[in-house]
């Protein structure tokens, strides 16, 4: 069915509506690519099975549905059973039979499988109780976790392209512009440029041909959260884009995406055929004069095609070099021409602004950096998974409160925010408020929203080293001060990490960071120094205690430590089996012996061992 | 090795005879081949009207491409700063240790490639190990090459 | 016309025109690596970064490559500050690393008081210090035999499959433009090797010496209308029978004026 006018798309929604709330009970399992990962699919379908056998009376087949990402990934595969919100967590095949059983029957509620507050011990039922959810305020992930992704018509039944024929029947594309500028927006993938002000600019370029690219390629290690949104709500960054089409006046659009993103190309070719089969994308979109066409465009994986010149050149084909940006991409961009380039966080977003209005979305987060943000928690974190606040709120609400602290007993040491660009921040700031200016004034950014929380058994020099090897081995090599710079300056940190560096190693690394922040073509180059740069700022005596002391604080530095066996041992073999080197001997319930001479310390026998027997000096 | 030319033809012609279908191209042909052959490249090269040399450079620059025959079973270790901090380098080198393969390797019967990639987006199942597509979460150091060898 | 400033003196210049000319016109040495005239620039070697402000950026600066900086009214240029000098300083000392055997190199680095590295030597770096200048030029050509390959600090320059590149015509343009002398060539017995490729060359039909590879000639008659014959003779040759009939003609007036 063609929807070519605002009055056939609300009749269409009031039957979708009537289908997606037409179970009053229903089961929803998430298949988002966390729980995916721990068998969900394998779940979703036992419950179709056993639905359809025991003929439940207000439950059948179509009352099971799934959904993509619920965001808390640490208790996947999650069972949703509405409409009482009953949250279960870690639902394995064989638990199916009994929640058909207890609950879709017996109306039960099957403590065992409920969450367990962290602070209470308690179990919480109902997910919107368990804290993080209760402090979360979803606008960029208004819809994953509630929807099919698969279906268009669960999108249009929760209100999916209303926005869309909002603007185009009762607004102009200034009107758009104007709007969006208004909210404050800023773009979500990384240093938060205005959107509303890309969109102008791009608008008023004169050109025959502008286009619209989505940048889907999440580089940044310890970011998921555009994976997240395109596999589970694909629709809200179409109807974005084609939003941002006809405000700058675009025909053509291009997702760029990760290769090593499978279901989320998958997702989003499901979902342009859908909305183009509806007349929703395509020629003469909702009956009206704007004509606009969206292609997936896979990346070829390459960290460096984050930055806006070297995607533009990965769209058209070509090695992902950057260029120097003194003719910016949004005047000339793809094919020389103006080019609108926003994250696929940005562009879910605007639906909302659209439908809602500049000022309720400015309302939220803070003067400078309106509306909501969604982090990625991951590392050493109990509640790992996707979390979306008001911009705003403290590092400390977002890493304790909701993400549930450091797990195993061990100390919170740093949060790294913003990828390799980004930088690492020590308990000090914990207390700092998360926005776009106060990060990259503590010498981090934003990124796009990745959080890899540290403890106490991090070497922050061993991250700074990590971070430049990362980047050494994604720089494109174009420029002399990122390929020869990044590679001295990981040399240099890998000497600090084995006790040899002096202090005039050191001194020699902060000269050589600020040449490459400055002296870099690109990006990647000029933010290449942040990890070292911020570690050194905020853990200078972890450095020195490398260089004077020949001594890791962190215990992970293999040249600066030893392992030993202590009493503790059982003699239960597990660190014998896992030895690389085979340098631990001994027999079953005797304890064992480690040779230092042959160890190389590597810690696979700290990590398996049970009974914290390992000891590192 | 020599390959089916019809077959690579076949997949080159998916995509529009432009040089802006290059990337395109060698996805899917490395999709099909799980590596991208000397003759393929040449064929892209004439048909898409791009350098021989340029097609190298595209080849050789993007991490999704392969010049080499990979293995039936492709193991990917992530490295990204999750999987690292969770000690993805002590899977890394138990898997290097019980396969006998250094990072980028195959093994000489073509059963396994291991491969190290920097963040596959799954954060919160760190540290992850990927086989052929097939996501594992949570692995344990001691408990990796079971599941790599695993049917 | 544009009207800027460069180090405190009022310079015009046409409207867009690459701000390194500019300079250099002025007299102003400032160093590049990767610049050439017979090729578009690309900003790898970053030597010719300049600072930048202008009236109303209120204070605010910025390091631009001046190669690939369009001049614009009210621009004002610093090229020589101690900062750009620290930061060239730098960067040479990256090359150090990378090309300790590059005369070029050194005698740059020598200009910063640099006579070694304070970096580690790369133990695979040869004299090549990426500039593009060969690929460039090869492109320019229309031959694009060579490329860069791979990415980050494993990037090289090489031909298809690091094997000898199918389309190069032997034409030493690369050789020619690279400016550490890094590409080897040598003509030997009527043939010319190149990129472990061998060419044929023609020689001169009346001294015998070799011209140019038979390909590159093919390749000029094509694409530059160059007529058949041109390659027979050897240019010196040419010029010597040139000399010859202008001497005869010479004898002549002599004769008419006498």
């Amino acid at each position: 069915m063609r929807i070519d006018s605002i009055e056939k798309l609300d009749k269409w929604r009031k039957e979708c509506r009537r289908t997606f709330e037409a179970p009053k009970r229903k089961v929803i399992v998430c298949l988002g690519e966390g729980c995916l990962a721990n068998g969900s699919e394998e779940v979703f379908n036992e419950f179709k099975k056993l639905v359809a056998e025991k003929k439940i009376p207000d439950v059948t087949v179509e009352s099971v549905a799934k959904t993509g990402c619920h965001g808390f990934c640490a208790l996947g595969p999650l069972v949703i059973i509405e409409p009482d919100g009953t949250f279960y967590t870690k639902v394995s095949k064989g638990d199916v039979a009994k929640i058909v059983d207890k609950t879709l029957i017996g109306h039960e509620i099957i403590d065992k499988l409920l969450y367990t507050d962290a602070k209470t011990a308690e179990k919480v039922a109902n997910y919107e109780k368990i804290p993080f959810y209760a402090r979360q305020q979803r606008i960029s992930l208004r819809h994953c976790g509630t929807i099919d992704p698969h279906k268009i018509t669960d999108y249009i039944a929760v209100g999916g392209y209303a926005a869309l024929g909002k603007a185009l029947t009762t607004m102009t594309p200034q009107q758009v512009i104007d709007e969006i500028t208004k909210s404050g927006l800023r773009g979500r993938g990384g240093a938060g440029f205005p959107t509303g002000k890309k969109w102008a600019t791009c608008a008023k370029a004169p050109a025959d041909v502008h286009y619209v690219i989505c940048n889907g390629d999440e580089g940044d290690p310890g970011a998921f959260s555009d994976r997240t949104t395109m596999g589970s709500d694909p629709h809200s960054v179409l109807e974005g884009m084609i939003i941002c089409a006809y405000a700058v006046g675009s025909h053509q659009g291009y997702i760029y995406v990760r290769e090593e993103y499978p279901l989320a190309v998958v997702t989003l070719q499901k979902a342009i055929d859908e909305a183009k089969q509806h007349g929703l994308l395509g020629e003469h979109i909702l009956g009206t004069e704007l004509s606009f066409d969206i292609k997936i465009s896979r990346g070829g994986g390459a960290f460096v095609c984050g930055e806006s010149s070297a995607l533009m050149r990965s769209v058209a084909g070509e090695v992902g070099e950057p260029r120097a940006k003194y003719i910016r991409s949004v005047i000339k961009g793809l094919h020389d021409q103006p080019t609108v380039l926003n994250n696929v966080e940005t562009y879910a977003t605007v639906p909302a602004i659209v439908e809602r209005g500049a000022d309720w979305f400015a309302g939220i987060g803070t003067k400078k950096s309106t509306g909501t943000k969604v982090f990625s928690l991951a590392g050493k974190i109990k509640n790992t998974g996707l979390v979306e606040v008001p911009m705003g709120i403290t590092l400390r609400e977002i890493i304790f409160d909701i993400g549930g602290g450091v797990p195993d007993g061990r100390k919170f040491k740093a949060v790294q925010t913003g990828g390799p660009s980004g930088g690492c921040l020590p308990e000090g700031k914990i207390d700092l408020p998360v926005d776009f200016d106060s990060l990259t004034e503590a010498g981090s950014m934003m990124g796009s929203g990745g959080m890899v929380i540290m403890d106490d058994r991090t070497c922050m020099v061993e991250v700074a080293r990590y971070f430049l090897s990362f980047l050494v081995s994604e720089s494109c090599g174009k420029c002399v001060p990122c390929r020869e710079g990044l590679y001295q300056l990981r040399e240099l940190c890998a000497k600090v990490c084995d006790g040899e560096a002096t202090e005039e190693d050191l001194a020699l690394m902060e000269r050589l960071a600020k040449t490459i922040k400055v002296g870099s073509l690109c990006g990647l180059g000029q933010s290449g120094p942040n990890p070292f740069l911020s570690t050194l700022l905020y853990f200078r005596d972890e450095y020195l205690a490398h260089i004077r002391d020949k001594k890791c604080p962190g215990g992970v530095c293999r040249k600066l430590i030893t392992y030993a066996i202590t009493d503790a041992c059982t003699g239960c073999m597990a660190c014998i089996s896992v030895c690389p080197v085979h340098a631990i001997t001994g027999e079953r319930k005797k304890k064992h012996v480690l040779d230092k001479n042959i160890c190389d310390r590597c810690g696979s026998c700290y990590a398996v061992c049970k009974f914290d027997a390992i000891e590192i000096s | 090795m020599a390959h089916d030319l019809a077959k690579i033809q076949e997949i080159i012609n998916r995509s529009p005879q432009s040089p802006g279908s290059l990337i395109a191209v060698l996805q899917d042909i490395q999709r099909e081949f799980h590596y991208l052959p000397c003759e393929a490249l040449e064929a892209t090269a004439s048909s898409l009207n791009v350098p021989l040399s340029k097609v190298f450079s595209v080849s050789t620059f993007y991490n999704a491409f392969s010049l080499n025959p990979r293995g039936e079973r492709i193991i990917r270790i992530c490295q990204g700063t999750a999987c690292h901090i969770k000690g993805a380098d002590l899977i890394q080198e138990q898997l290097v240790a019980g396969l006998g393969l250094k990072p980028g390797e195959t093994s000489p019967d073509m059963k396994y490639t291991l491969e190290v990639v920097n963040c596959l987006g799954v954060c919160a199942m760190a540290p992850v190990v990927v086989v052929n597509d097939k996501i594992h979460g949570g692995v344990r150091c001691d408990k990796a090459l079971k599941l790599v060898k695993k049917d | 016309m544009v009207q800027m400033t460069i180090n405190g003196k009022v310079v015009k210049a046409p409207d867009g025109e690459m701000l390194l000319t500019v300079i250099r016109r002025q007299g102003i040495d400032v160093p590049a690596l990767c610049d050439h005239a017979a090729v578009e620039p690309c900003g790898s070697c970053r030597m010719c970064l300049v600072e930048i402000t202008r009236e109303d950026w209120n204070g605010w600066k910025k390091y631009v490559t001046s190669c690939l900086y369009p001049s614009e009214n009210g621009l004002i240029v610093s090229t020589h500050t101690p900062e750009l000098q620290e930061i060239r300083r730098n960067i040479m000392d990256l090359y150090l690393a990378r090309c300790p055997g590059s005369e070029l190199v050194q005698k740059m680095a020598e200009e910063y008081g640099l006579t070694r590295t304070s970096y580690k030597t790369i133990p695979e770096g040869d004299n090549c210090i990426m500039c593009y200048a060969c690929t460039r030029i090869c492109e320019v050509l229309g031959r694009n035999a060579i490329s860069a390959v791979h990415r980050g600090h494993a990037k090289v320059i090489s031909g298809p499959f690091d094997d000898p590149p199918p389309d190069c015509i032997g034409c030493l343009s690369c050789a020619n433009i690279c400016p550490t002398d890094v590409i080897e060539w040598h003509d030997q017995d009527g043939t010319r090797a190149i990129w472990g490729r061998t060419f044929d060359l023609i020689s001169c039909r009346q001294c015998g010496k070799g011209i140019i590879t038979r390909d590159f000639a093919e390749y000029l008659k094509e694409k530059r209308q160059i007529p058949a014959d041109y390659f027979e003779i050897c240019d010196d040759c040419k010029r010597v029978e040139l000399a010859r009939k202008m001497g005869g003609l010479v004898d002549l007036a002599k004769e008419v004026a006498s």
